[in-house]
């Protein structure tokens, strides 16, 4: 009796994890299997007959493919910069936030807005804005320093894309970063504060150590979509000028539906790009991990 | 009970998601009210009359912003077919935007599901199309026998025509006729003369170029016609031997003097500048000339009614034989090989160069007239163009590997900022063709 029962309390969960299982099935679970599958044939994503040609795909892509890598090592400049950028900043507005006095609600909600609108057309605002808003305004006010060719130069348009980035990145980190701040027993802020610690100190020894969990999360969170980014850099540069500011992601799309439509070797490039993700995830989590359980 | 109802709201769930994705048609079905009102009243009215046949067609194209017009005419086609056939049609259009439409197609047709009939760029994906079988041979169709000459040979691969030219262009560069005009300056037809006009434009305080190079496809414009003008004018072998990896662009490293003529006397920040961008500078007068097609007058004269506009050929020598207008097809209807209405696909492919019907159409959509059955007044830019082509100066836009048009694009931008010089311009598109090459050989 309680076995059956047992059963269909599972057979009830089963059925309400179905739906989603589905949607990731259809829309991600196989996909990604084919995917593995493409790269190792030369299929071209149009004709109906394709071969199977083993690893070659592979081959080339450690022999005679520059321009991947030199987009492997943007994308690796980028994750840096953007993991760093987009926790630091954060990190000080949930702190800015959880220490206001009023309108906190308001002001989590402006910086949570931009997560809201997709990223392309956020990337095509400030697409507007670095083309014509900054050199409006360096024109009109005198103030030099705007007055650069902000996406046409490959020195400053990473910097574009990076503020981009944190604008839309930043206010979803946030949240989480407050969430965690509020969780910190306010009984050990009360007993710092009694013994006199400042509140740098109270920040750095105890709200810090106290919210590890939630850099544990951020960090995950970002390096897995800084590796995978794709619409920041298509809507504001396109990777271009030539291919200065070209990450992996759009370097993979060009080669599946531009240039010679090589569907195969592009899933070859994306499986390359899987595993170093994945690579790089394992290593990250251990680390953490283990840095959670020595508190 | 608290089980049930569980179960219950679950299954509701499951089949509202359902019923959801099920419902995918996004195309608008033409076939609205109005065609099955006709129906049920011809039926009434008519009842003696046989029963119309059925076909359903599924047509897809890639310029939504020809929808309506689009839809009117296909209405018009079916009202011919059902009181000439007493077929009663039903027609769905779709019109993905022109950016995702390689992708949408190229997906329909892999997974079975292709359109009976969709457009294709001629030069770009015709070729790959018809290697892969998808596409109709239409040789013995009334339609191949009205097309010009000129514009047959755009759409015929190994002597068969395979598509419908829809837009076709007769391009150069763009000039202000008000600042030619007022200079006294007339169209350049050597690199000489190209460069006394620049020389003049910038003594008078013009700037002589517009350019707008953040999208790749405007730089790579420069190389169209260049590579054009200069291989149809003294190499004309160049491009089938660089098909067959016998050729380099070594040969042709003379295009960079009006590359270089043009980049160093444009307008600056070209590289933050789109191309609609670009056109509403040069349509406010802030350049002289700018290279780019026939098909940004609209965008131009959209910001500025009043600019006259002329098109030139772009010289790449001193060669007058190498000062040639640009003649393309691009976008051009095909009919699906597999597709289960080939009779009602074929008249329908048919009815778009209809003797009575067509030019209306051709001309409603500033398309140039492409077969005998047009007659219509041309605009005054696309006159000036098809005189080049009446004087024999014209050459058919060089079919290149997309690879090779999207890296000449690349490249421009990365010279044009300083990161590639000529040399290694020269190296990466000599691989980049040798791939494109390898990659065209794989695939068969």
């Amino acid at each position: 009796m309680n076995i059956n029962k047992k059963q269909s309390q599972n057979f009830t969960l089963i059925l309400f994890v179905l739906p989603a299982f589905i949607f990731f099935a259809a829309f991600k679970l196989i996909p990604a299997v084919l995917g593995l599958w493409y790269s190792f044939t030369n299929w071209n994503g149009i004709n109906p007959t394709y071969k199977i040609i083993g690893f070659e795909n592979f081959a080339e892509i450690f022999t005679g493919d520059a321009d991947f890598w030199r987009a492997m090592l943007f994308t690796l400049k980028y994750v840096g910069a953007a993991i760093v950028a987009l926790n630091v900043c954060a990190l000080v507005l949930a702190v800015l936030i959880e220490s206001a006095r009023k309108g906190r609600s308001f002001f989590r909600t402006i910086f949570y807005m931009p997560n809201m609108i997709s990223m392309i057309i956020g990337g095509y605002m400030w697409n507007f804005i670095f083309t014509q808003v900054l050199y409006y305004i360096a024109d009109n006010t005198g103030l030099e320093f705007l007055n650069k060719s902000w996406l046409g130069d490959p020195k400053y348009s990473f910097t574009a894309i990076v503020i981009v980035a944190v604008w839309g990145g930043a206010g979803y980190l946030m949240v989480i970063y407050i969430a965690a701040i509020q969780s910190v027993p306010t009984a050990l802020i009360e007993a710092a504060v009694v013994d006199g610690a400042s509140a740098f100190r109270r920040f750095i020894s105890i709200t810090l150590p106290m919210i590890k969990q939630a850099f544990t999360i951020c960090l995950f969170v970002t390096l897995n979509s800084a590796f995978q980014v794709f619409d920041v850099v298509f809507s504001l540069t396109g990777g271009g000028p030539g291919r200065l500011t070209q990450v992996v992601a759009i370097n993979i799309y060009e080669e599946a539906f531009g240039r010679s439509n090589r569907l195969g070797y592009a899933t070859a490039k994306s499986t390359i790009l899987f595993l170093v993700i994945m690579l790089i995830t394992l290593i990250q989590l251990r680390v953490m991990k283990k840095g959670e359980e020595e508190m | 009970m608290k089980k049930l109802l569980s179960v219950l709201l679950v299954i509701c769930m499951i089949s509202v998601m359902l019923a959801g994705c099920g419902n995918d048609t996004q195309g608008t079905n033409v076939a609205s009210a109005a065609p099955s009102s006709a129906a049920v009243s011809g039926q009434a009215a008519a009842s003696s009359k046989a029963e119309p046949t059925r076909a359903t067609l599924n047509v897809m194209m890639s310029f939504p912003r020809f929808t309506d017009q689009m839809e009117a005419y296909l209405n018009q086609f079916k009202a011919k077919i059902l009181a000439e056939k007493n077929m009663e049609a039903v027609i769905n259009l779709e019109m993905p935007s022109s950016d995702q439409y390689g992708n949408i197609i190229q997906t329909r047709l892999s997974s079975n599901d292709a359109p009976d009939l969709f457009t294709l760029h001629a030069s770009a994906d015709l070729p790959t199309y018809v290697k892969a079988g998808y596409v109709a041979d239409l040789t013995s169709q009334p339609l191949a026998d009205k097309l010009y000459d000129d514009v047959r040979k755009t759409v015929t691969i190994d002597n068969k025509v395979y598509a419908v030219p829809f837009e076709s262009t007769v391009w150069g560069y763009l000039y202000n006729k008000d600042i030619f005009n007022k200079l006294g300056l007339k169209v350049p037809d050597t690199l000489d003369q190209m460069k006394t006009v620049v020389k003049t434009l910038k003594d008078n305080g013009y700037t002589p170029f517009e350019l707008a190079f953040q999208e790749q496809w405007v730089p790579q414009l420069m190389t169209a016609l260049t590579l054009g003008g200069k291989v149809s004018g003294s190499i004309p072998d160049w491009t089938d031997r660089m098909y067959k990896d016998q050729g380099s662009y070594k040969e042709v490293v003379e295009i960079f003097d009006v590359i270089d003529l043009i980049m160093q006397n444009g307008t600056k920040n070209a590289l933050d500048k789109g191309s609609e961008q670009g056109a509403a500078d040069f349509a406010n007068g802030k350049a002289a000339m700018f290279v780019q097609g026939t098909w940004s007058a609209e965008s131009i004269l959209g910001v500025n009614p009043d600019i006259k506009i002329g098109v030139g050929a772009l010289p790449v020598n001193n060669d007058i034989n190498c000062t040639k207008i640009n003649l393309a097809t691009t976008t051009s209807l095909a009919v699906y090989s597999g597709t289960k209405e080939m009779e009602t696909a074929l008249a329908l492919a048919n009815y778009m160069l209809d003797d009575k019907d067509s030019s209306a159409l051709y001309k409603e959509l500033k398309f140039n007239p492409v077969a005998k059955c047009h007659s219509f007044e041309q605009y005054s830019w696309a006159k000036e163009a098809s005189s080049y082509v009446e004087q024999g100066r014209s050459y058919r836009d060089l079919v290149l590997p997309n690879a090779v048009t999207d890296e000449q694009g690349k490249l421009l931008q990365s010279y044009y900022a300083k990161k590639t010089t000529k040399d290694e311009f020269i190296k990466v598109m000599d691989k980049t063709f040798k791939d494109a090459n390898r990659a065209a050989a794989q695939a068969k």
